[in-house]
Order: structure tokens, then sequence, then C-alpha cells
């Protein structure tokens, strides 16, 4: 069994996420997943490659905090989160959040509520690689 | 000893990933900031948050301790 919060290099499976989450209760009514992915174009610029840069114990830490606080303040079932890191082309997925409560609203709220706070709390740089060059992103609001 | 690490865009900024320093007993946080201020101001025109021993801190008058490690860090981008 996978550790429910995650930094790895290779890509994950949605589906065996689910299945996971599915796995742990038969109370589960709802799961909400959010997946963040790479995108071919940023800022007006081709971006060609994104490459992403940790502190791996804080950020793992932090994971784990948000995760907890998810399962408390949206009284969930369970949850996890999975973010790569190293390096991923257009196309390729970036960051996985699944929850799972016994209705869906708390499902939808918790997954919406991480996603945010992920971006906020989490020490995750990512650098794009644009035909101008390389350039490490600015946060978005 | 006191190890300052350095992230993405501050570590390109420094040059490095790693640095550093002898511990002097009475050490506080300000005082490896004004070092730093010193031998690498374009990385402290990007950081935004500090962090000793993995956690968050914003008073720079907190006292050091021997193996600490501290992490100068930009606004974070990850998701």
């Amino acid at each position: 069994m996978q550790d429910a919060v995650r930094l790895q290099t290779e890509d994950f499976s949605v589906d065996a996420e689910i299945a996971a989450l599915k796995s742990s209760s038969k109370r589960i009514g709802g799961i909400a997943t959010f997946v963040g992915c790479a995108r071919d174009f940023s800022e007006g610029r081709d971006v060609s490659r994104i490459d992403f840069d940790t502190y791996p114990a804080m950020a793992l830490a932090e994971l784990q905090r948000l995760r907890n606080s998810a399962i408390e303040k949206f009284g969930l079932l369970d949850a996890c989160i999975v973010h790569r890191i190293g390096s991923v082309t257009a196309g390729d997925n970036i960051v996985l959040i699944v929850t799972a409560a016994e209705h869906r609203a708390p499902a939808l709220n918790a997954c919406h509520w991480l996603i945010d706070e992920l971006k906020q709390c989490v020490p995750i740089w990512k650098k794009e690689t644009t035909p101008q060059g390389e350039s490490w992103v600015t946060p978005h609001p | 000893m006191i190890r300052v690490l350095f992230f993405g865009p501050v570590a390109e900024r420094v040059q490095t990933r790693e640095k550093q320093f002898e511990f002097i007993q009475g050490m506080k946080l300000q005082d490896v900031v004004t070092a730093l201020s010193v031998s690498d101001p374009q990385a402290f025109d990007i950081v935004s948050f500090t962090a000793v021993n993995q956690t968050q801190v914003k008073d720079m008058q907190l006292p050091l301790n021997d193996g600490d490690e501290i992490a100068f860090m930009a606004k974070f981008s990850g998701g």
C-alpha cells in the first residue's frame, strides 16, 4: 500500500488511486478528484518542458499536514495527494488530489481547498522551458 | 554547524544549494540573514519564506541551535 501523500518522479494512475481509496471504506458515497496537468502554452509562450524543484522534507510534512487538516475540516473518510517532481512535458500529469467522503459536497469542497492550500503552502517550484529560454514560474493568485 | 539550504530560483541566484555557517553560542536567525544579505543580495530580492528545521518562521530574532537547518525560499509555484 502506497503512502497517502507522495512526491514522485513517475506518473500516477488516477484509477489506481481512486481504487485504493474506495477499498479503505464502504461508507464512501462521493469521491472528488483534481488533476493538474502541464500546459504547452503559458504567459504567451510555448512551453516544451517543466522542471520541478522541491524541499522534500518540508514538502512532505506540509502535504501530510494539509491532508490531516482536510480530513478534520471537511469530515473526509480518506484523501490522497500525489505531486510529481523532476521533469514533465506538455500534457503530462503534475498533481493528483483525491478526496472521499460520505457525500459529494465535502469531497468536492475539500478537493478545491486542498489544491488552493497546496499552491500556497508546499515548497515546490516549477521552471518552464520555452523557445525564449528557461524561467521560474511566478505564482498565480 | 548551521546548514542553510536553497531551492529553485533562490538556489539559481546563490549558485549553490547549500552553505554552512559555524554555530556561535547566542546566534540568531537574523545573523544568518545579515551575512547572506551581504554575500548574496540578489537572492534575498525574491525570498518570501524562511524555515528553520522545516517549519516556517517569521521571527528573525529566533535563537538558533547547533545543527539547525535553515531554508530561504521564493514563493511556491507547485500544483
